[in-house]
């Protein structure tokens, strides 16, 4: 009698696979554009690695990687979609950027890309529609069966203040800086249905809560849920969703490794129990992540301490070392301690080209020269 | 002498800032009116204005007055032709080369297709060959503003202001060529026939040059301040017009050169990106409203069949040469057909350029005026409606804000 949209499709080895969403930029003022149909129409002319989905606004794209056991299988696809999505963005003169926010795009100028399903959003939340013209990373876990994937996002819940400041870099938003190192969040909590998967550990609980939610008429699948953390039965994993888009793939790949690593931690040490505190204390912790980045400071539920969360992320790669070495993120994992003992993180990065430049607009067109890498330096 | 003498004496002497500002809000008023009552863009509302106060209708805007306006003319073509060079990316071409096969093969064909339909009508093969340079141009004007009058963003959007740019220089390019042409028809010496062309060219480009390198170091010293930027761009526009026209050069040519080399010199990304287009939008108006003001309308009653032919051939020429190699650049199918109604206008810039290569000669611009003006009468009219439909078609134009 269950759902087969519920059904839980187990998946092996900790597998991940990454969603990026993405700037499309145009190649005057580096505003954001409107051409997410021709680069769609373009990319689907010849084979291409990955896939690639039209976003709720013609200014954004999404890109998919398959599914991949190993950090450096994840980042060979990464980089191998990004060369096809920079190149064909080269052909229509736009440029492609990551970063969770546009710097300076007004967001009454944004358009729906138009699908039924985009349509339907812009109809029942009106103007935040237009405003989730926002662009995040979403890292999917494989997980055995869906009690595991319970226990796994009730567990990752306490990290997740980590997985913001380590990806914030939406520091700026509609021209202004918002003080934030990550004010995406701030966009997505607006909405309803955003928030934390409900406090169940066993798959048929979830399907319960489902059903009931379902029974009100408030959802009508698992994809009207804008959770923080949300498990996906039909691909089998569990899915991150706080991260903003980091300014390069190389970033995204080595996130997806401290995500999968740690998930490989919780899963198979099973170091804590579901504690009803973390989400107490949730919003506090990844308001700090938002606000301050890994200067933030978040209450450990399980050590009822304030702790720092450089110090905290830092500890964390230690104790999942071994994990990090059998799924082959070492050298990963060694980068990102590099990155955040030198301070370097996407947000500090923004901000710095602001200040030597002077103008949004150069850090948007320096924002899509990182990402797009050789692309468009002529052949 | 009477008591009244601090009285002004009647009829009044010219006043061109009166002038102004008689053109600019008659214009503008019938802008206005076409556009809500008809829903046809603001640009032929000022084009019917000129024509109505033109030498077609009552006359009020005569020779004389059209002369002295010339001065808003230039200034706004100056300004157009700024901000279109700004657009041209030679990076887009390197990237996209069967977009610059387009743009090569569309004004090439589109030449000879124009003097082969002309030479077929029985055209002098240098009148023929004159008149399908001026008609390789798509107008700028009309082009950039249906475009910023619909806040248009788009593929057609971009590949339509790309392509004007460069058949504009094709154009010019080829009008001043023939120059010497035109000067061994008329007999002049080797030394001018030789001389002419290069100056126009060479010199134009030169002051495009300069300006460009002036205005990106100006920019480095003023550092990001929109505000700042915007006041000394339109400095540097108005004073590279007038050095142009001061020293008999084309003014056109010397804009569009200093729009392509700041945009394609500048790299350090010195220059902002700042919208000079709204205020431009004063000059703009006048810019029309004399464009229809000069325009006469027994030109066309004389020359309409002819002019037909050119249209046609023009047309032709121009869907072919985009058409044809639509499906090998990057755009959605059915663009390309939007990408050819988008090249259709003619306007003020193939006016100035039929002044440019026949004011030494003004028999042979008596010849000439039937054909290249009555087409321009024609697509100055249809033109706009022409560009509005395919922009809106192409689903680039933005919601109309009420």
């Amino acid at each position: 009698m269950t759902d087969p949209m519920l059904e839980f499709t187990p998946s092996r080895g900790f597998s991940m696979g990454v969603e990026l969403e993405l700037q499309i930029l145009n190649s005057r003022d580096y505003n954001l554009a409107r051409d997410a149909a021709d680069l769609l129409g373009l990319l689907e002319k010849n084979p291409h690695p990955g896939a690639v989905k039209p976003e709720i606004t013609e200014s954004m794209i999404e890109v998919n990687t398959s599914i991949h056991h190993r950090h450096e299988t994840l980042v060979a696809e990464l980089m191998r979609i990004r060369d096809t999505v920079a190149e064909a963005a080269g052909r229509l003169n736009l440029r492609i950027a990551g970063g969770g926010s546009h710097p300076f795009h007004t967001w009454t100028d944004r358009r729906i890309y138009p699908t039924d399903r985009f349509k339907h959003i812009l109809e029942v939340y009106g103007y935040l529609a237009k405003q989730f013209t926002i662009f995040g990373q979403h890292v999917h876990i494989g997980c055995p069966d869906g009690d595991a994937a319970l226990y796994l996002i009730h567990a990752l819940s306490r990290y997740v203040p980590h997985f913001i400041a380590l990806s914030a870099s939406s520091p700026f938003q509609q021209g202004e800086d918002t003080s934030y190192h990550s004010s995406r969040l701030n966009t997505v909590s607006a909405f309803p249905l955003s928030g934390q998967t409900p406090f169940v550990h066993a798959w048929g609980e979830f399907i319960n809560y489902f059903n009931k939610m379902r029974g009100f008429g408030i959802v009508e699948s698992m994809k009207d849920f804008y959770w923080d953390i949300r498990p996906k039965p039909e691909y089998g994993t569990v899915e991150i969703r706080v991260f903003d888009t980091p300014l390069t793939v190389e970033r995204a790949a080595v996130l997806a490794a401290y995500a999968q690593s740690l998930a490989r931690y919780l899963l198979l040490e099973r170091p804590l129990t579901p504690l009803r505190d973390v989400y107490l204390l949730y919003s506090h912790n990844r308001f700090q992540a938002c606000r301050y980045g890994l200067d933030g400071t978040l209450v450990d539920a399980y050590s009822q301490r304030h702790v720092g969360i450089r110090g905290d992320v830092l500890d964390m790669l230690k104790v999942i070392a071994p994990h990090a070495a059998e799924l082959g993120a070492t050298a990963a994992l060694g980068q990102l301690a590099d990155d955040i003992a030198a301070g370097r993180d996407d947000a500090a990065w923004l901000r710095e080209q602001y200040k030597s430049r002077g103008s949004l607009n150069d850090v948007a067109r320096m924002q899509s020269e990182l990402w797009m890498g050789n692309a468009l330096t002529p052949a | 002498m009477s008591a009244f003498n601090f009285l002004p004496s009647f009829p009044l002497p010219p006043n061109l800032v009166l002038l102004f500002g008689l053109l600019l809000l008659a214009g503008f008023a019938g802008g206005e009116l076409v556009q809500r009552m008809l829903r046809l863009p603001r640009i032929t509302g000022y084009v019917l204005v000129g024509l109505v106060l033109g030498a077609s209708g009552f006359g009020v805007i005569d020779k004389r007055l059209a002369g002295e306006a010339q001065m808003f003319v230039n200034i706004g073509l100056g300004i157009i032709l700024f901000e279109l060079g700004r657009r041209l990316d030679f990076g887009w071409l390197r990237r996209d080369r069967w977009f610059a096969a387009t743009a090569l093969a569309e004004s090439a064909l589109s030449f000879f297709c124009m003097y082969g339909a002309l030479a077929y009508f029985g055209i002098h093969p240098l009148h023929a060959t004159v008149a399908a340079a001026i008609g390789v141009a798509t107008s700028p004007a009309v082009v950039m503003l249906v475009a910023q009058e619909l806040r248009a963003e788009g593929q057609v959007t971009e590949r339509a202001l790309n392509l004007v740019a460069i058949n504009s220089v094709a154009a010019f390019v080829l009008a001043t060529t023939l120059l010497s042409w035109l000067h061994h028809e008329y007999r002049a010496s080797w030394i001018t026939m030789v001389s002419h062309p290069v100056y126009l060219l060479g010199g134009s480009l030169l002051i495009g040059y300069l300006a460009s390198g002036a205005a990106i170091l100006l920019a480095r010293w003023i550092g990001k301040r929109e505000e700042l930027q915007l006041v000394m761009l339109l400095g540097m526009i108005v004073l590279a017009v007038g050095c142009a026209d001061a020293l008999n050069l084309s003014v056109m040519l010397s804009l569009l050169a200093f729009g392509v080399a700041s945009r394609n010199l500048d790299r350090n990304h010195d220059l902002m990106q700042v919208n000079i287009g709204h205020i431009g939008q004063i000059f703009f108006v006048v810019l029309f409203v004399v464009t229809g003001a000069i325009l006469n309308v027994n030109d066309f009653i004389t020359g309409g069949a002819i002019a037909m032919v050119y249209i046609l051939a023009r047309f032709v020429g121009k869907a072919i040469g985009v058409l044809s190699l639509a499906h090998f650049s990057g755009i959605r199918p059915g663009s390309g057909g939007l990408l050819c109604l988008a090249l259709t206008p003619m306007s003020g810039l193939a006016i100035e350029m039929m002044h440019g290569t026949t004011s030494l000669y003004p028999e042979f611009g008596a010849k000439l005026a039937p054909i290249v003006l009555s087409a321009v009468l024609l697509l100055e009219l249809i033109g706009p409606v022409a560009v509005q439909f395919a922009l809106r078609t192409a689903g680039e134009a933005q919601e109309e804000s009420k």
